[in-house]
């Protein structure tokens, strides 16, 4: 219970105590991090000892916040926990010149914390808030440098695509809601219901946003304008991750219809984002195209019915394109530049770095023994297994084809050209996350057995011709990306990816510039209330200033006017003590005759 | 047959009274100002003491002619302390002047004369009342011989003069009428009511003149302007209530329905608006008291109209006697130690905070703000008038109070602003803090004491 809630505080924490202390904003993240890890850490181990841990907080009445620990989300945890230890190990040395590192760290730890509320959400009240807060941090993280040109539009883009399609989770959210009665996560599992299409639809949507799928894919790849770190841990394990491990818990509920879709998307996003990565010029975006792709082939996963198949995948890809980006980061301090022209030769100067990012991207390919292979294999199988497999096996063999082309061709463009070492700042601590990213690329298909033996559901499936099938693509596409060179490849598909095939100028004109004109609408409609609220304002003003008019003129100079009038006459009356005493008797006795009159007329009546 | 046996013992504070006039000028031609004031004090008051065996009394002496009864007997209970704190403004006033002495033999001469008013039940005791404090009076106001006082005295007198001369003359009229000159055969029937309506308006015009009301008051600003502040708190209080009480002795005998009330109704509007409205715009604090002073006469001429009319009538002037003995003796202590204008006392309530609370007690009293004395008795005015079928002076009084919380409170703001030059010299001493220190006591006490009678009316 307590190590649940530490989980999600101890991230949480460190952000207070950052923008407390501001000071030593690295150490006191890395603590947070740290402490929460080993939250996730027991945690899973708990689980895996048949624990099953509820935290219900107070929340919309009738609709309690739960916190849910259970080997699913107990994995994700420990996988979100880690990669962002590594990551966070990484980042000191990373942002060690940077002059905002207290911003950094707290929007770094902030987003952790809420990415562990997202994977350890028990309803889906808490899913979705934790799903907005990741989007927002996201949208921090990746304009950090704000001031670099292009960045605040990458942070925006991102945030506008990622938004619109969560209207789909809202939606899915709300139907779960008033079909089930409640918002508990397990409950609603069951499925059916009138609206069980459309509820896995707007799952689906959901996902396409976050994981940036086909055709909301775009967005990922601009995001790379942010710090490397964070295209480590948003863009590989974390806040993509959230669209797949979505798809992966509501899998039971998806029905037919649903997972066909699914399926599809994920098949033709790892097609042609696979495509796009081989065309592109800037080994960061080859990168965040590479994401796509992968996670195309998780939701191939799921769309065949085999979700185990899709976590195994997500959580030895999460490891594996951290430390690809955590290299690719070691290559652009060395360089100054992320750009592949700009890159030739840049793996011989760092060969370690090399080595482990080389180990990595066979990983990715899917070279055995690595992880990649065992979850690569998992998926292709239960691509080929699935009833969709004549529209999802090829996609998903075609996919594994693209990955290994592209990844051999940034490899050989790394090692070939010249190549002048430098030394290089704060690369002992990216040295330190890096390595132990490696270790875990290399080494996670090992634990695939455990947690196959966690999930009562369901097994890894495992065919031999899968396998053949998966390591003959891969095989293939690495001497292809070596030998031919990606552009020749694509030979008149070049320019089309490179402008990340774009359909009719490109979900810019479907989804940006309504959300910017939609904007720019309400921004008028918000000017024009404003002015309403303000004319209305001084309407009142205008009515309180008469009422105060007529309270001076009227009742105020009424009571001023008695005043003066009474001062007045005590002057007047002081004006007859002239002092002059003939004058002053002359009024006595004009007084005493007066006496004398009233008397006199009051005695005869 | 009257016996001088009966009568004396009766009229042993009066003589008392003169016993302590004389005295003090005997010890002043022996030099001894100090034992004057000690002598005079103590005999005023052994009076008082003697007076209190007399309260249950109701008759009169010398053939009618002087009345003991419960105004007169009030009168010296509320006259005799209040000139003994006058003796000590005086003291502390004039200590050490030349004359000093006279001034209390005058002091007592003068209050025998009130007395004589505030009992007298003929028609000679008011003339010589009104003599008897007047020439004293005079001489006091005169008394630092410089040409403000010198001018001061001379008004005093040309009006004292002309008055008088109305009043005998008016008198004349009712010796003509009812053949004697007691006060009680007015109530004669039959009588031509042409002169006894004469008489009366110069009987007013006499008593108005010593009881400062308009529009007789011309003297009183200037003669408490020049006058010491001790003489002026002297004069405003003790000839005054003195005056006063007479007019009720009068009222008391005065037939039924012959108009007097109307008359004196009259007076007593043009008295309180006179007063208040003149005080308003006075920057010197003994002038602004003097027209406060004239307008609180007018207050007690409610009484005056009730005599006969309400039971209230008696105690209503009885009890606001005392009070405005006690708060006006009090702000004129004040203003003694403190100075005459209303520069002086900017600041002072935050330099001596309890100076201050007491100078805001006095003026609130004056005002007739619960549960101080003053409110007590114009409670008791008012409730008097109101029984006498005069509501609307009653109305008219209560508009005035209000006007009179402006005049007084000009004071309590400058009281607690901050001062613009150097604080004033105070020049205080220990006999004017026992001045006021006592009518602060006797402020509250009176305010307090007096709550008990105000059942009857609320």
């Amino acid at each position: 219970m307590s190590a649940l809630a530490t989980t999600v505080l101890a991230p949480l924490a460190a952000t207070a105590a950052i923008l407390l202390l501001r000071r030593t904003p690295a150490m006191l993240a890395l603590a947070g991090t740290a402490i929460g890890l080993a939250a996730s850490l027991a945690l899973l181990a708990g689980t895996f000892g048949g624990e099953h841990t509820v935290l219900t907080l107070p929340g919309l009445p009738g609709l309690p916040l739960r916190l849910l620990a259970e080997p699913l989300t107990a994995v994700l945890s420990v996988l979100v926990a880690g990669v962002g230890a590594c990551v966070m190990i990484y980042a000191v040395g990373y942002m060690k010149d940077d002059p905002e590192p207290v911003r950094f760290f707290a929007t770094m730890t902030f987003f952790l914390a809420a990415m562990q509320a997202l994977v350890l959400a028990g309803d889906w009240l808490l899913l979705l808030a934790a799903w907005e807060l990741i989007g927002l941090s996201s949208y921090l993280l990746i304009g950090f440098w704000y001031r670099r040109p292009g960045v605040p539009a990458a942070a925006s883009r991102a945030f506008l695509y990622t938004r619109s399609a969560d209207l789909g989770l809202y939606l899915a959210v709300f139907v779960l809601i008033g079909t089930h009665g409640g918002s508990v996560i397990d409950t609603s599992l069951a499925g059916g219901g009138p609206a069980a299409l459309a509820v896995g639809l707007g799952l689906l949507a959901a996902a396409i946003g976050k994981s940036a799928q086909v055709p909301l894919q775009d967005w990922l790849q601009r995001a790379m304008a942010g710090p490397t770190p964070v295209s480590a841990l948003l863009h590989s394990a974390t806040l993509v991750a959230a669209g797949a491990i979505l798809l992966i818990r509501s899998a039971p509920l998806l029905p037919p219809g649903a997972l066909l879709a699914t399926g599809l998307v994920g098949g033709v996003t790892t097609l042609i984002t696979g495509l796009v990565a081989l065309g592109e010029g800037d080994l960061k975006r080859l990168l965040a195209a590479s994401t796509s792709s992968q996670y195309g082939l998780m939701l191939v996963a799921v769309g065949a019915g085999v979700p185990l198949a899709a976590l195994a995948h997500l959580l030895a890809h999460a490891t594996i394109k951290s430390t690809l980006f955590l290299g690719a980061g070691v290559f652009q301090h060395a360089r100054g530049s992320t750009a592949l022209d700009a890159l030739h030769g840049a793996g011989r100067e760092h060969r370690t770095v090399f080595a482990g990012f080389t180990l990595a991207a066979l990983a990715l390919a899917g070279i055995p023994p690595l992880s990649g292979f065992f979850s690569k294999d998992a998926v292709i199988a239960a691509a080929l297994g699935s009833p969709y497999a004549p529209l999802l096996g090829p996609l998903a063999l075609a996919g594994t084809l693209l990955t290994g082309a592209y990844l051999a061709r940034a490899l050989r463009i790394l090692w070939r050209g010249d190549n002048r070492p430098r030394p290089l700042p704060g690369l002992a601590w990216m040295g330190t996350g890096f390595t132990i990213l490696v270790a875990l690329a290399a080494a996670l298909g090992l634990a695939f057995p455990a947690l196959e033996a966690a999930f009562p559901v369901g097994r890894l499936p495992e065919t031999a011709g899968a396998q053949a099938a998966g390591l003959a693509a891969a095989l293939a596409g690495l001497a292809a990306g070596w030998w031919i060179g990606g552009r020749r490849l694509l030979g008149p598909l070049l320019g089309w990816a490179r402008r990340d095939f774009a359909v009719a100028g490109g979900l810019d004109r479907w989804i940006l510039r309504p959300a910017l004109v939609l904007a720019a609408a309400c921004e008028r409609l918000e000017r024009k209330l404003y002015h309403a609220v303000l004319a209305i304002g001084r309407l009142g003003l205008r009515v309180a200033a008469a009422i105060r008019l007529g309270d001076e003129r009227g009742i105020d100079a009424l009571i001023f006017a008695l005043v003066r009038g009474t001062v007045g006459l005590g002057r007047r009356l002081r004006a007859l003590q002239s002092g002059l005493v003939h004058r002053e008797l002359a009024i006595t006795a004009a007084g005493t005759a007066l006496l004398w009159i009233a008397l006199l007329a009051s005695a005869w009546p | 047959m009257i016996t001088m046996a009966r009568d004396l013992p009766l009229l042993w504070p009066e003589i008392l009274v003169l016993l302590a006039g004389a005295g003090a000028l005997a010890c002043e031609m022996l030099r001894l100002p100090r034992t004057a004031l000690a002598v005079a004090t103590a005999l005023l008051l052994a009076a008082t003491a003697l007076s209190l065996p007399l309260l249950s009394l109701d008759t009169t002496v010398f053939g009618g002619t002087f009345r003991v009864d419960a105004l007169s007997v009030w009168a010296k209970l509320i006259l005799l302390p209040a000139t003994v704190l006058a003796l000590l403004l005086a003291r502390a006033e004039l200590a050490g002047s030349d004359r000093e002495g006279t001034v209390y033999a005058l002091l007592c001469f003068t209050s025998f004369g009130a007395l004589v008013l505030a009992g007298s039940g003929d028609t000679m005791f008011l003339v010589l009342g009104v003599l008897l404090s007047g020439l004293g009076a005079f001489a006091l106001v005169a008394y630092p011989r410089d040409d403000a006082a010198t001018e001061a005295a001379m008004k005093f007198f040309v009006f004292a003069s002309v008055a008088g001369a109305v009043m005998v003359f008016g008198l004349s009229y009712w010796f003509g009428a009812t053949g004697t000159t007691l006060l009680d055969d007015l109530a004669t029937p039959g009588l031509p009511p042409a002169a006894i309506a004469i008489g009366l308006a110069g009987m007013i015009v006499g008593l108005g003149y010593k009881a400062s009301l308009a529009p007789f008051h011309f003297w009183a600003p200037d003669a408490y302007e020049g006058a010491p502040v001790s003489v002026a708190a002297y004069l405003s209080v003790v000839p005054k209530i003195g005056a006063l009480f007479a007019l009720a002795q009068v009222a008391r005998d005065l037939p039924p329905g012959s108009g007097w009330s109307g008359a004196v109704a009259a007076v007593a509007v043009l008295t309180m608006t006179w007063g208040y409205l003149a005080a308003l715009v006075q920057d010197n604090l003994v002038r602004l008291l003097a027209y406060s002073s004239i307008a609180q006469a007018g207050y007690f001429l409610l009484g005056i109209v009730a005599v006969g009319a309400s039971p209230l009538a008696l105690l209503s002037l009885v009890l606001f006697g005392a009070a405005y003995a006690a708060m006006n003796l009090g702000a004129f202590a004040i203003i003694q130690r403190s100075g005459r204008t209303l520069e002086s006392f900017a600041g002072l309530g935050r330099a001596r905070p309890a100076v201050g609370v007491a100078m805001v007690l006095f003026l609130l009293s004056l005002t007739g703000i619960p549960p101080l004395a003053g409110f007590v008795g114009k409670l008791l005015l008012f409730g008097a008038a109101i029984d006498a079928n005069h509501t609307w002076l009653a109305v008219i009084a209560i508009v005035n109070s209000v006007l009179s919380l402006a005049v007084y409170l000009r004071i309590v703001v400058a009281l607690y602003r901050q001062p613009a030059g150097a604080p004033g010299v105070p020049a205080g001493g220990a006999l004017v803090t026992l001045v006021w220190v006592a009518a602060l006591a006797a402020t509250l006490l009176i305010g307090l004491a007096a709550q008990p009678l105000l059942a009857p009316l609320v």
